[in-house]
């Protein structure tokens, strides 16, 4: 069975651990096709939009551990994800991200609880859309979030063990 | 004496600029006296016909022209000849008067004009047709140019080429010196690298020019050169170490039971611990063969194909047997599906060293807790993460570790040499791997290493 699943994520290697529990704790013969996606406003400015490339955005948010983490848990569960992408969405309203939903054929939403870490001044958080949405939205426990020195490192992704909630 | 190689540099810079100098002033002087030459040449023609209108014609229209004769502007010491074309035309004779050669005259009759030149006179001599019978006229004038200009001009291009070859001489030494700086900015630290301070290295930076490759170059050298070195050095205070402990137990033992005679049963027990410690002796001296054969015996390292999965599994049986107390944990939740990913090109041996190296170390240091070692794969690189809750190591410290024999200072307690971890970081620098080490003191440490992922066409 296939699912196209959408996560939020802050480019941080933290956030693919919402990632790695779902694909973890799932037992089935499912297969994903993940979307890996964050909220960004478009700038206002003509000359930004005339030039703008949705690539080239993502390019430079995103930074190389980010990617090999990705390619480490793509790696690792490469019978159970038939697609990975990182998708920007620049809506301003709830009925632009059902939109964005309907398009993307999501089926379900998966969200922790913890705060997403914003780098980008335009930036916002997928949450408030979220919360409202008429997909089916899982919650994940994040547990407790323990300081441990490796923050950024893609040893990150090897340490965190989320349960599923 | 073989000159050095900025000044040779800085000569073959020189010499084709001056010839090029040389070879333009040569160009200018004889430009400048063929236009000044060229120049005066046809003001004397003017001149020639001029004063032969005034002399001939004048002479057979009307007398009174000639009074101006006087007035008309004359070049500087004129001179003119008027010589009728006639039979009586002697021009051995006339050649003689003038003083020019005989060719002057035919060019003159034949072509109507023709040009002769001196040291102090230019010639210039046309033919002239008028009412009273062709004539030749001839006019001389001063050759202005070679007696006024040719000297100051001949001056003034020694003097230019003079100040010129100075500048180039000094461009040239300050560019040979500069282009040669780098290198001997590298011989003076290459000096410095002496078996002492094996762990220096040249500065590289980031641009791909030949001095950058250069250094590389020299850098590689170094990692091989320091870490067989370390290897040998590791290899020998372990070896002898390790070697010591029975054979201190065995004379020991021996010691105090020789010291007074003894029941038989107290030999017995004496001796059964004296085989005991032999054994073990006999078993450390098979082991430390073993890794001279397969090791560092001064062969080349080969590289090959090698299952990261694999080589930790033996990594952990190897440390568990050696030390029953030690507690591995292979983590293989981010094992990738696709074996492939997992093989990278190395040594078998030397990456069983280093890996034993930092496990050995997590759990050395832990006080024998378990280290978890997790091993992940990317497209591009393996990456095995080996944590530990061990005593850390001082933040103000953390940058001394790859420092040979430098030991924190909270590791009184515990045995070591301080060669483990830069063995390590050499062993994996010859993979083109990387190693991090995240610490916190009395809390545990984090060894990220990262090898790049075996490639077909890598091989």
């Amino acid at each position: 069975m296939r699912k196209t699943i959408l996560i939020p994520t802050d480019f941080t290697v933290n956030s693919l651990n919402v990632l790695k529990s779902i694909l973890v704790n799932n037992q089935g013969m499912q297969t994903f096709d993940i979307l890996l996606v964050h909220g960004i406003s478009l700038s206002d400015s003509i000359r930004d939009l005339l030039f703008y490339s949705k690539a080239k955005q993502i390019e430079s948010l995103t930074n190389p551990e980010f990617e090999e983490a990705c390619e480490v848990i793509k790696n690792k569960f490469d019978s159970q994800i038939s697609s990975l992408r990182i998708d920007l969405f620049t809506g301003y309203n709830l009925s632009a991200f059902e939109n964005y939903l309907e398009g993307n054929k999501v089926e379900q939403i998966f969200t922790t609880d913890n705060k997403s870490v914003l780098s980008n001044k335009n930036s916002f958080d997928l949450s408030r859309f979220i919360d409202k949405c008429s997909v089916q939205v899982i919650k994940i426990d994040s547990g407790f979030n323990t300081i441990i020195p490796e923050k950024g490192k893609i040893a990150e992704v090897f340490m965190n063990q989320i349960s599923m909630g | 004496m073989q000159m050095k190689r900025s000044s040779r540099t800085a000569l073959l810079f020189l010499i084709p600029f001056l010839v090029v100098i040389f070879l333009f002033s040569l160009f200018i002087y004889y430009s400048v006296s063929s236009y000044s030459e060229n120049y005066l040449f046809k003001l004397l023609e003017a001149r020639a016909n001029k004063v032969a209108r005034e002399n001939i014609d004048a002479k057979s229209l009307s007398k009174n022209l000639l009074m101006d004769n006087e007035a008309t502007e004359k070049l500087p010491h004129e001179k003119d000849f008027f010589i009728p074309i006639n039979d009586k035309l002697d021009i051995k004779a006339e050649a003689k008067k003038v003083g020019i050669s005989q060719r002057f005259f035919s060019d003159a009759v034949k072509n109507g004009s023709a040009e002769f030149v001196t040291k102090q006179y230019l010639y210039k001599g046309i033919r002239y047709k008028s009412k009273a019978g062709d004539f030749i006229v001839i006019t001389a004038a001063e050759n202005y140019f070679e007696i006024n200009q040719a000297k100051n001009l001949i001056n003034t291009l020694l003097f230019a080429m003079g100040i010129a070859s100075l500048i180039l001489l000094y461009i040239a030494f300050y560019f040979s010196k500069n282009i040669f700086k780098p290198i001997s900015a590298i011989t003076e630290k290459v000096k410095e690298i002496s078996s002492e301070n094996l762990h220096l290295r040249l500065n590289e930076n980031n641009t791909n020019d030949e001095l950058n490759q250069l250094t590389m170059t020299f850098n590689n050298m170094l990692d091989r050169i320091e870490t067989s070195f370390e290897t040998q050095n590791n290899f020998i205070s372990n070896a002898s170490h390790e070697l010591r402990t029975p054979l201190t137990a065995i004379i020991g033992e021996t010691d105090v039971v020789l010291s007074k005679p003894r029941q038989a049963e107290d030999y017995i027990e004496s001796l059964k611990i004296i085989l005991q410690e032999a054994e073990k002796l006999d078993n450390k001296t098979k082991a430390l063969l073993f890794l001279a054969q397969t090791g560092f015996n001064g062969k080349v390292q080969k590289f090959d194909k090698v299952r990261i999965d694999q080589l930790l599994w033996d990594v952990k049986e190897n440390l568990e047997s050696m030390n029953s107390k030690n507690k591995i944990y292979l983590d293989m939740e981010l094992l990738p599906e696709n074996p492939m990913k997992l093989k990278v090109n190395g040594n078998t041996q030397l990456l069983h060293l280093a890996f034993s190296n930092i496990i050995s170390n997590g759990c050395k240091y832990s006080d024998f807790n378990t280290v978890t070692v997790s091993i992940g794969a990317s497209d591009d690189f393996v990456y095995i993460v080996i944590n530990d809750s061990g005593i850390g190591i001082p933040e103000d410290e953390i940058q001394y570790i790859y420092d040979p024999f430098f030991r924190a200072s909270n590791t009184k307690n515990y045995e070591g040499y301080g060669i483990g971890l830069p063995l390590t970081r050499n062993i994996l620098r010859m993979h083109n791997g990387k190693i991090f080490v995240n610490s916190v003191q009395e809390q545990g440490t984090t060894v990220q290493i990262t090898i790049p992922t075996w490639k077909p066409e890598a091989v």
